[in-house]
């Protein structure tokens, strides 16, 4: 137990500090990609009102020019001029020409163009002469033609000057679209490098859990039988806590004298098989520890204490019939065992007792003369 | 007597020629399905209730205007505001708009004192009384504003 308390900290020391690392590399990773996002979403909806604002005003009060819409009314102010042959005509002249006017007597035109204003006071003063028939029809359609120059000039201007918007917001677009690329790229290989980074930690991560879980498991492992340890031992208890089980304690006797005669090899295969042969008889419902040097325990189910007596007795009449040989045995030429076993209810407190009485109902037997069992009642 | 006759058709050539300009922009057009209705401008200027001073974008400066709030026009006109509306004008726009609901369109039918005529883009011209945060120099933020209407169609 000194052992393993010594090595815990560490252990989860180095795992808190993994894990650590790995939810750092996975936030940066997300990180990375929900900024491209970000930035995606961002370019987006600065490239979406340009476009609105540059390429979706037809059909609208601004889609077409306020100054074509003007021209064509002081045309067709002059194709009634020329055709003029009926005063009723006068009125639908007046009336273009009012939708002219107030089509052109817009402020950003007065700003921009010189020739609105001069523009308006002609079509004021041609309204009021063809009204009047102070003018003839053919020169009033000739003189607004100095009208429809400059609404022509307007138009031409207003075009290039959309143009100019256009190709700047092309070329804004493109530096854009360059920015949001490599920005993209750039934010791209990051989410990935912090992905392949999280990965990793992720794989060390596994990995050291796997030999931490392979450590303890070689803990709880004898190495020369396979099968459980004490540690092993205690901590399966502990894992049945409240059910019946039975406690088998087993040593081998004059295990000294068989090293010594046959040799330490010779031993250690003697173990190994005495291990199989008890695992095989008690069978898959129990389990088999090593305590150390020649003594073995098992924990088996136990309803009841005729169960725990006769787990006992098949296992000593199995050893004899195996016949196993012990030519440094004091009265008989094969191995033989002393069995102390006891009945308890699996808690922590119970299984020190337990194991107390097994081993002094073991002790017992040894003092009987060996090759026996007893079960502590 | 032949200078009374000639009085006479002169008077008369001027009442005919002008006879058409008095029908151009004097009346608005209220269409409800099946339903047609001719409302006279000089009525409808008589509601017009709501004096306010508010920046015209168009004529780049503040201007006085007296109309009519447009959502309780319509409620007057239609018993309710419709989801949409067709517009018609007298330069020939046509355009069909929503989001009457608005209590900040204003139908305008004087300027300065002065009642709207095709020149100054009236007879009627619906403007909003406030324009918010709109940047003035860019008209296309206010082309919703509708000149010179002729006719108003409810869309339901």
């Amino acid at each position: 137990m000194k052992e393993s308390e010594s090595l815990e900290p560490p252990v989860f020391w180095g795992k808190r500090k993994g894990r650590h690392r790995y939810l750092t590399w996975l936030s940066l990773s997300l990180s990375s990609f929900l900024a491209l996002m970000m930035l995606i979403t961002y370019e987006s909806r600065w490239v979406y009102p340009e476009i609105q604002g540059y390429f979706s005003q037809t059909g609208n009060l601004t889609g077409q020019q306020l100054a074509t819409r003007s021209r064509s009314y002081v045309q067709r102010a002059q194709e009634k001029l020329l055709v003029a042959s009926m005063p009723a005509d006068i009125s639908h002249i007046r009336h273009h020409l009012e939708l002219a006017y107030g089509l052109l007597d817009v402020d950003i035109y007065k700003q921009h163009y010189a020739c609105t204003t001069p523009s308006l006071a002609l079509v004021d003063e041609l309204t009021d002469l063809i009204e009047q028939q102070h003018i003839a029809p053919l020169d009033a359609a000739h003189s607004l033609f100095i009208v429809v120059e400059c609404l022509t000039d307007i138009e031409m201007s207003q075009l290039d000057r959309r143009g100019e918007a256009i190709n700047t917001f092309a070329t804004s677009t493109r530096r854009h679209s360059q920015m949001l690329t490599y920005s993209s790229m750039v934010i791209f290989v990051m989410g990935l490098l912090f992905w392949g980074m999280h990965e990793r930690q992720l794989r060390r991560t596994e990995r050291a859990t796997n030999e931490t879980l392979a450590w303890m498991k070689r803990a709880m492992r004898d190495p020369l039988t396979g099968i459980g340890n004490r540690s092993a031992l205690q901590q399966d208890v502990l894992a049945r806590a409240g059910e019946p089980l039975g406690l088998i304690l087993v040593d081998i006797d004059f295990f000294k004298q068989y090293n010594d005669s046959l040799g330490h090899p010779e031993g250690d295969q003697l173990l190994r098989r005495l291990a199989s042969l008890l695992e095989e008889q008690l069978g898959e419902g129990a389990k088999l520890y090593r305590l150390g040097g020649d003594e073995f325990a098992a924990l088996i189910s136990c309803p009841d204490d005729q169960a725990l007596f006769n787990a006992c007795d098949q296992l000593i009449a199995t050893l004899r019939r195996s016949g196993f040989k012990h030519p440094a045995h004091p009265g008989n030429q094969h191995v033989t065992l002393s069995v102390g076993a006891v009945r308890f209810v699996a808690m922590e407190v119970t299984f020190a007792h337990a194991y107390d009485a097994a081993d002094k109902a073991l002790y017992r037997v040894k003092i009987a003369g060996r090759d026996g069992f007893e079960v502590a009642l | 007597m032949n200078v009374a006759k000639i009085s006479a058709a002169c008077w008369l050539i001027l009442i005919v020629s002008w006879l058409p300009i008095a029908a151009y922009a004097q009346d608005l057009t209220i269409i409800d399905g099946e339903k047609s209705q001719q409302l006279v401008l000089s009525d409808v200027k008589q509601q017009a209730d709501n004096t306010v001073t508010l920046f015209d974008p168009y004529q780049g400066r503040e201007v006085e205007v007296r109309g009519i709030e447009f959502r309780r026009f319509l409620v007057e006109q239609f018993g309710e505001v419709p989801p949409a509306l067709h517009f018609t004008t007298w330069d020939d726009y046509n355009v069909t708009l929503s989001g009457w609901e608005d209590p900040n369109w204003l139908m305008v039918v004087e300027e300065d004192g002065e009642p709207l005529t095709l020149r100054s883009r009236g007879p009627l011209r619906l403007v909003e009384r406030d324009i918010g945060t709109r940047d003035i120099a860019k008209l296309r933020e206010f082309n919703d504003w509708i000149w010179m209407i002729r006719s108003i169609e409810a869309q339901w």
